[in-house]
């Protein structure tokens, strides 16, 4: 299709550049990305707008489409703070909004920004070493300590350790003003995000515009993350360390990209809860002990990393890690405290810190900005506070500015007022800066191109040879066609960003040569969380199944109402009993059988239908998503979909089977995944454990449900039916359905891939392959359960099969969830404790 | 002055208690005119694991792990402290409190006794409008800072109801101010937020301060109390003084530091994560006896 977009004539192609560029002016007062002040179109924009003018509208959108279904299917998502619904967890997630125009930049142009920014990188770690160290600048008066002090995020416990404050991942967000010239805006030292959407950003364009990137000659990302990778692993005291990638959790906004970078980069994604403290070291619970942690990139606020020494109000990290800091036990990135140089109040002091600590002059200016807690400066600020922007110098500092900076000439005057007031009591709440015009680049509506502000964040990894500054990077487009940098909000589009290279750029991806590695089979530990998420995962998923089974075996019923066999009504009746019992559908009177299938199939607030196991199946999934393929993911946002029921319409039992049998369909592609494409490590064994018992737990409970011995033939045809075994059954028995072989065909055949003996024996041999803690050769309790299951289940017979039987079957299953559950999972030896209060 | 003080604090619990990490500040410091001779912490059932730090404060830090079942905690202080504070300045002759803050501001130290480290809101002490407006009725311009400060804390004395029953350790402040009373520690916050406010570096102190029983009477055993108050930086010449909201007094040989931080947070005596004690009880007795 591209060989045909590329067919058009001269003339079309003329036509379709100038309705693209019909719309697009400019902004008055601002630098445009895109196109000069005479209006003619940048050259190094000038393949890419070739390339669009060649395509159709259709062969256009065709190419969206694919950057669209990529950033889809790969769940690339940022989480809505408030945004919550009870029955689905994933509420919240939005689909990144990727704008389908990238920024270009030139080779030449980004070498300034490059060393800017690796500069501005040395610069801030050198400050942070030093106010976490002798403090020597402060002593010499080129930085008040008030501008330290000021911020809650500058560590005190961590004053006097290498590792408090250190610096390996910094990003700086740009602005380029009027005059063309890149100015920061500000820093980012604690936890930068963004890094992992410019990844992605950049894999959806590719899908898109695969031609563009060879002919462009763009500059490659990986090269950039070998090296903050090869920093990493260089900080740690052991060859092969373990690094663990610290998240705040699935709530957090940007879960995703952590849980993405963690498997692009190999790490291991951990919460506070995954770690402990033994013998003042950091390690992990895994599924095979304690294991320890050597590196530890951190996503949550240095503050929030110890309750014991510092916010004791945190969940989120490990007591005693600042202790293991101290003692040089865990590395950790950026080290605790590295908040502390992202204060504003801090821009004002760094041209002159660059000077005496780097001896040289700033590549990339700040914003202009005054730090009201100096007198010359607060007057200033108060003689031209009309055309400042005013903002908090600190984190959260400074009354009356929630959303971190206003301009001060927009407020209503007795607003205005009442901040001059603040400014002059305590101004070492407030900076001053001066406004900044941002540039604009194109976004594409409606057929046009359209001008809108960008700021760009540039991220600078520390690597064994030094700063290494992505060549690329994270570009945020406002909605408002107002180029003031302090209007820009959350809610906007994301842009990939290009920077063209003369020649052919190097070829890096992050696989190492071969020579090098050593061969390894099974990679890294389980955590006992993922462990945990894993089994859960593989159970919701065959509770799904088994509701859409149920389902699709009452509906078919109802549909075929020719055929009347004799008991047909009683079977009905039992289908539907069952989905009420498990919790699948409304029960009582009054409920028919059709609105309970439907029920069953879309009903979140029932919350064994297939719509609620589907959504809690997703649910552990996201919290293991680092694990998972993205065509596994895609497959749970497929069923959730299916299963979502328009609410304006009532779907008519024909197409409610329809949507059941295609459920079904997709629920065996997962399994055919998970057979075909998964290691056959750790992970696999719990999801296939977790599917294992819940299947076998299932099985019993039809089995119990439609073999009485009064059942009539036809419920036990429903009992094939529910456990795919009718084409078996026919194959074996000439004659109809009878109780003892459908029970031993169901209940106890170890051929038949859907019977309970066939669950029971490969639940014994996954755990038999697990790994055990216990060195005196005893066995552990799982095992211990699972063998006496399969003894008993061996040796069963059909004839004495009755509904006490195969409900201690179901029982012993149970009983090695449970057992599974206590040896594996996060084991609670040191569970949330209540706190102890001192006496004042 | 000379004072032997034992602080012993019990923890009884409902049930026995598997596992405990807590971190202690009983252990009083050094500083301006206050040398501790002896100092030692007994813990009981013995920790796994202890840790004798001085943290960053210059406040000694214990941190503990109990790893056995335990039905009680037991935490015994003993120390001995000599007491030599020089007096205090003539509060009319201070430096006027914005030359105060303006030199607070532009302190180029951030040593541990830096008031730069006491100049912005701490985790307890939020900023409270209403209290600064309190605050700053003490304030008038160009007043000496310790003449002024030390009628905030006599209006505070007058004005406030000490009652342990009224408020606990997690009262917030703005609470405890709109109501009017509290304890120390509240009196303590509630005079820091305001003197912050103002631009003013104010740390909170923990500590013990001497009783003299009534005369004729003995005084009874274990019957005094730890204690909290405030220290203002008067300016490079004068450095830092305490002031007892609690007690309306310039703080002299009657007062033992523990631990100086910059709120109660910074310094709790004792702070950390027991698993599961169902109820706990908690029993204090201080004793404070002067030697010579």
């Amino acid at each position: 299709m591209a060989a045909q977009g590329r067919t058009s004539s001269t003339r079309v192609k003329t036509e379709r550049r100038s309705a693209l560029l019909a719309e697009y002016r400019p902004l008055p007062g601002a630098f445009d990305e895109f196109m000069a002040a005479d209006g003619k179109v940048r050259p190094h924009w000038e393949p890419f707008l070739a390339e669009w003018s060649a395509l159709s509208h259709d062969e256009l959108h065709h190419r969206f489409g694919l950057a669209d279904r990529h950033v889809r299917d790969t769940g690339v998502s940022y989480r809505v703070h408030g945004d919550h619904d009870e029955h689905d967890p994933l509420a919240g997630e939005r689909s990144w909004p990727l704008n389908h125009v990238p920024l270009v930049l030139t080779g030449a142009e980004w070498q300034t920004i490059a060393s800017g920014v690796a500069q501005r990188a040395q610069l801030l770690a050198s400050v942070l070493d030093d106010v976490y160290g002798p403090g020597e600048s402060i002593a010499k008066g080129l930085l008040p300590a008030a501008v330290i002090t000021g911020s809650p995020d500058y560590l005190r416990p961590l004053h006097g350790s290498t590792n408090g404050g250190s610096l390996q991942l910094y990003a700086a967000d740009l602005g380029r003003g009027p005059d063309g010239r890149w100015w920061v805006l500000g820093d980012r030292t604690q936890a930068p995000s963004g890094a992992g959407y410019a990844l992605e950003n950049r894999l959806a364009l590719t899908r898109a515009f695969p031609d563009l990137f060879r002919t462009m000659n763009i500059e490659r990302l990986a090269s950039f993350f070998q090296g903050f990778r090869a920093g990493l692993v260089a900080s740690a005291r052991r060859i092969e360390p373990r690094i663990c990638l610290l998240t705040p959790g699935p709530l957090n906004e940007s879960y995703f990209e952590q849980a993405y970078l963690a498997r692009y980069l190999g790490f291991l994604l951990v919460e506070g809860g995954d770690l402990l403290m033994r013998d003042g070291r950091v390690h992990v619970r895994t599924i095979a002990g304690l294991k320890r942690a050597d590196v530890i990139w951190r996503r949550i606020d240095g503050d929030f990393a110890d309750p014991l020494e510092l916010n004791a109000a945190s969940a989120l990290g490990v007591a005693g890690l600042v202790h293991a800091v101290r003692r040089g036990n865990v590395h950790i990135a950026n080290g605790l405290g590295s908040g502390a140089v992202e204060a504003r109040a801090l821009m004002s002091f760094l041209p002159v810190l660059a000077r005496q600590l780097l001896g040289e002059e700033l590549i990339l200016p700040n914003v202009a900005t005054w730090w009201c807690g100096q007198p010359r400066e607060r007057d200033l600020v108060l003689d031209r506070l009309d055309e400042m922007t005013i903002a908090s110098a600190f984190r959260a500092s400074g009354e009356g500015l929630d959303s971190g900076s206003i301009l001060a000439g927009e407020l209503p005057s007795d607003q205005r007022e009442a901040l001059r007031a603040r400014i002059a009591a305590r101004g070492q709440d407030y900076v001053g800066q001066e406004v900044v015009r941002l540039s604009t680049m194109p976004v594409f509506q409606n057929g046009r191109l359209h001008p809108r502000p960008v700021t760009l964040r540039v991220f600078a990894a520390a690597t064994p040879e030094g700063w290494r500054v992505m060549p690329g990077g994270f570009c945020r487009i406002s909605e408002q066609p107002d180029a003031r940098a302090v209007t820009m909000r959350s809610g906007v589009r994301s842009s990939d960003v290009w920077v063209t290279s003369e020649g052919p750029v190097e070829q890096v991806t992050l696989l190492p040569s071969a020579d090098r590695v050593a061969i390894k089979r099974i990679i890294g530990v389980l955590p006992s969380r993922a462990a945990d998420n894993l089994f859960w995962m593989g159970r919701y998923l065959e509770r799904t199944e088994a509701t859409l089974r149920l389902v699709r075996a009452l509906l078919g019923r109802l549909i075929d109402a020719e055929d009347a066999s004799p008991g047909r009504a009683d079977t009905l009746r039992r289908l539907a009993n069952l989905l009420v019992a498990w919790g699948a559908a409304p029960g009582g009177k009054g409920q028919k059988p059709n609105g309970q299938a439907l029920a069953a199939l879309h009903d979140a607030n029932q919350y064994g239908s297939a719509l609620a196991s589907i959504r809690e199946a997703r649910r552990t999934a996201s919290v293991i998503r680092e694990r998972l393929s993205v065509d596994a993911w895609r497959l749970f946002g497929d069923l959730q979909r299916q299963l979502t029921l328009d609410a304006r319409h009532m779907r008519s039992e024909g197409e409610a089977f329809e949507v059941a049998d295609r459920a079904l369909k997709t629920l065996a592609a997962f399994s055919g995944l998970s057979q075909e494409n998964m290691v056959r490590g750790a992970g696999w064994r719990f999801l296939d454990i977790g599917r294992r018992i819940e299947r076998g737990i299932a099985t019993c409970r039809v089995a119990r449900h439609f073999s009485e011995t009064d059942a009539p033939s036809d419920s036990l045809d429903a009992l094939l039916d529910l456990t795919d075994s009718q084409i078996t059954y026919r194959s074996r028995y000439l004659l109809g359905p009878a109780l003892q072989p459908v029970l031993d065909l169901v209940m106890l055949d170890p051929y038949n891939p859907r019977s309970v003996a066939f669950q029971i024996e490969r639940l014994d041999a996954e755990i038999a392959a697990l790994p055990t803690l216990n060195e005196d050769g005893m066995l552990e309790a799982p095992r211990r359960l699972a063998l006496k299951l399969a003894a008993e289940c061996r040796t069963a017979e059909a004839g004495r099969l009755d509904k006490t039987s195969i409900l201690l079957f179901e029982q012993l299953l149970m009983g090695v969830s449970s057992a599974v559950a206590d040896r594996y999972f996060l084991q609670n030896d040191e569970p949330e404790g209540s706190r102890l209060t001192g006496i004042a | 002055m000379i004072y032997n003080v034992r602080h012993v604090t019990t923890y009884a619990y409902g049930r026995p208690v598997p596992f405990a990490r807590c971190i202690l500040r009983l252990l009083p410091r050094d500083g301006i005119g206050q040398i501790v001779h002896k100092r030692d912490l007994v813990i009981t059932p013995r920790p796994a694991e202890r840790i004798d730090a001085v943290c960053f404060f210059g406040n000694h830090v214990t941190t503990a792990t109990i790893a056995k079942p335990h039905k009680e905690l037991r935490l015994d202080m003993r120390a001995r402290v000599e007491i030599n504070r020089p007096a205090a300045p003539f509060p009319g002759l201070t430096r006027a409190w914005e030359e105060v803050g303006a030199l607070a501001l532009s302190s180029s130290s951030l040593a541990p006794d830096s008031p730069a480290h006491h100049l912005y809101p701490s985790r307890l002490v939020p900023p409270v409008a209403e209290v600064v407006d309190y605050a700053r009725k003490s304030f008038t311009p160009r007043r000496p800072v310790l003449e002024a400060a030390s009628e905030l804390m006599a209006r505070i004395r007058k004005e406030f109801t000490y009652d342990p029953e009224a408020t606990e350790v997690s009262t917030p402040l703005a609470e405890a101010f709109s109501e009017r009373h509290g304890v120390c520690q509240d009196f303590a916050h509630i005079m820091i937020a305001g003197l912050r406010g103002l631009g003013l570096p104010a740390a909170y102190v923990s500590g013990y301060i001497r009783t003299i029983p009534p005369p004729g009477q003995q005084r009874l055993e274990g019957s005094d109390a730890s204690h909290a108050w405030v220290s203002l930086w008067c300016g490079p010449e004068t450095g830092w003084i305490g002031l007892d909201p609690t007690n309306d007094l310039v703080v002299a040989d009657d007062h033992i530091v523990t631990a100086i931080g910059r709120d109660y947070a910074d310094v709790a005596p004792l702070d950390g994560v027991v698993i599961g004690p169902g109820s706990q009880r908690v029993g204090v007795a201080v004793d404070v006896i002067p030697v010579t």
